[in-house]
């Protein structure tokens, strides 16, 4: 209850300097995004390769690279509302992060369907151009989230 | 950078959010697309619509009820009962020159997983009975006089996914689905336990995506044609997987040496030869995935050396963007085949009717079992048509022969496979759902046709 109150009454300033912020332990969503965002950008990585040199290999890289991004997308996600839910680690929502984010994993499931289809236009032109997209707003969202977190000290 | 912050900070993010996932949830919902009337679809000219390119594939399969009491409804003048019942996945028939029948019961190799898409698939088509056991047999009936078996023995067991059967003298040719395997044969033997000889080896797995190898005899015995069907859909599994697929090979009977007699047909599943003028003619499975209504399946003529088109193109110079690198020296010589039976109705069986117990009209026209459709809205196929040949060609429109496949509610009792006509000129029609074997004969052989009761 007392964790609660702190919280409520640290919400409204942007200086969130309590000592309670460091005692905090690392969110574990944190270490699960990091590798679902390393799992789509392997995508991008094997969707360019397959333009360029379009051997069917190189599509099921990419499949099953968003599949496995997907996944940890999904354990992320799980992690998170534990937190948030029982004010573990997290305190609120750092909504730049979430959003952004989520718009990635959207729009990597609307590219897992766009890989899920036969030949060469499972990649080329529309998937390839998810794979950029989701690895574009991944990073931008890495450089408010950075930007968010220097000048706060906002865990999320 | 401040603005920016400010603007996340504020509530109207997550409300954008919110948006994102509703206009993500329409576009997939978004596919339900329209399938058009399959009748603009059959016949030498086949209306093609634009190609569409989905973001999730629309799969419908009817779910399986079985024939309980029912059977199967026929054209006037017809009638229809069960031969035999109980089968394994019934695929094909072939009838003996003595007039026993053979059911080649078999359900193909165990897919692999490739890609996620694999899995799902296979779990939607579990529904549908496709993933039952593969009993790899050959079931022989001999019916007496009212039609009923008399006799029902295992001709031949222990096969790899059989569906080809030919008999040439006193040489039975079984094709597995990786093989040629020829066995002694004498008339009137009810069982085989000789072991067979390889003729020669077909292309089979570890992919082995369409697996039925059909099988037909010249007249004059000397070779054997073999449908192969393609290792994909589209090429997904690469154009090194095709190799010798997707066509009707030629086989020396004497020497196992083969030639591809015919090419770029996606999924050659049944041949026979045309009475009239001797042609050979095939019924093929055309490709998935870009609309309800491409691309129609078919019935033609196999030429000689001729290109159907698959995967680079279809019905001719149609190009089929998903190939790529393309070959357009191979599509400027695609051939348009002769018959289009519509799209996804999936024929598996086709018998030249050159019997005379059914009426005259059905005389020197070609039957064709439709498994029907599996990933149209709505259902395609689930019926035997008879397509009406002249002068050795296709004179008509199809006309639905049986029918009643589908119930009311569009769930399965059962879906037609290969067709056979059996020595008393009736047309007998394997059910691989309904694991039944139906004969069809006249309602009153001999008789002027007539209503059917």
């Amino acid at each position: 209850m007392k964790h609660v109150a702190i919280t409520e009454t640290t919400f409204t300033g942007d200086t969130n300097s309590s000592s309670s912020a460091r005692r905090r332990r690392r969110p574990i969503h944190r270490m699960l995004v990091s590798f679902s965002a390393a799992y789509f950008a392997g995508a991008l990585v094997t969707d360019i390769v397959y333009w360029q040199m379009p051997d069917v290999l190189w599509e099921r890289f990419s499949i099953w690279l968003i599949l496995a991004g997907l996944v940890m997308a999904g354990l992320a996600t799980v992690a998170y509302v534990i937190d948030l839910a029982g004010h573990r680690r997290i305190e609120r929502p750092a909504w730049p992060r979430v959003v952004g984010y989520a718009l990635a994993v959207l729009l990597s499931v609307v590219n897992a369907f766009v890989h899920s289809r036969d030949g060469y236009t499972a990649v080329v032109p529309s998937g390839l151009m998810l794979s950029a997209l989701v690895v574009v707003v991944l990073l931008f969202t890495a450089w408010v989230g950075m930007a968010l977190a220097n000048r706060q000290r906002v865990g999320a | 950078m401040m603005r920016a912050l400010k603007i996340a900070r504020s509530a109207k993010l997550p409300r954008l959010a919110a948006l994102l996932v509703t206009v993500a949830g329409l576009g997939l919902a978004g596919c339900d697309d329209h399938a058009g009337d399959p009748k603009v679809q059959i016949g030498a000219n086949p209306e093609l619509p634009a190609l569409q390119q989905y973001l999730m594939p629309p799969m419908r399969v009817a779910k399986v009820v079985g024939w309980g009491e029912e059977t199967p409804t026929v054209a006037q003048g017809l009638q229809v009962h069960a031969l035999a019942t109980g089968f394994e996945h019934p695929r094909s028939l072939y009838v003996l020159p003595n007039g026993d029948v053979l059911v080649v019961e078999s359900n193909g190799p165990k897919a692999p997983i490739s890609r996620p898409k694999d899995i799902i698939t296979g779990w939607v088509q579990s529904f549908a009975g496709a993933k039952a056991k593969d009993a790899n047999r050959i079931t022989l009936l001999r019916a007496n006089g009212d039609g009923a078996p008399e006799l029902r023995t295992t001709f031949l067991d222990h096969l790899n996914s059989p569906f080809g059967v030919a008999l040439v003298g006193h040489d039975l040719y079984v094709a597995n689905t990786d093989a040629i395997v020829r066995y002694p044969y004498q008339d009137g033997q009810i069982s085989i336990t000789a072991a067979g000889t390889k003729l020669t080896d077909l292309p089979g797995g570890p992919i082995d995506h369409h697996w039925t190898k059909s099988l037909l005899a010249s007249p004059d015995g000397s070779k054997l044609y073999v449908g192969v069907g393609s290792n994909s859909n589209i090429g997904e599994n690469g154009i090194g997987a095709e190799y010798e697929r997707a066509a009707i090979w030629e086989v020396d009977r004497a020497s196992g040496a083969h030639r591809i007699f015919a090419s770029g047909i996606r999924n050659p599943t049944g041949m026979q030869w045309e009475p009239e003028t001797g042609k050979l003619w095939a019924i093929a499975n055309e490709r998935d995935e870009i609309g309800p209504d491409l691309v129609p399946d078919y019935l033609t003529s196999v030429r000689d050396g001729g290109f159907y088109g698959w995967p680079y193109s279809y019905y001719g110079q149609h190009l089929d963007p998903r190939i790529v690198p393309q070959r357009p020296d191979l599509v400027a010589t695609a051939i348009a085949p002769d018959y289009a039976l519509s799209s996804h109705v999936a024929p598996l069986g086709v018998a030249m009717y050159t019997g005379t117990d059914l009426p005259e009209n059905y005389h020197g026209g070609a039957f064709v079992g439709e498994h029907g459709s599996w990933n149209r809205t709505p259902l395609n196929g689930y019926k035997v048509v008879f397509v009406p040949f002249s002068g050795g060609k296709p004179s008509g429109p199809a006309q639905d022969v049986v029918t009643g496949f589908l119930d009311a509610n569009d769930h399965a009792r059962g879906r037609p496979v290969g067709l056979a006509v059996d020595r008393r000129g009736g047309l007998l029609i394997a059910d691989d759902v309904g694991n039944t074997v139906w004969r069809v004969s006249s309602s009153k052989p001999g008789a002027p046709p007539k209503p059917a009761s």
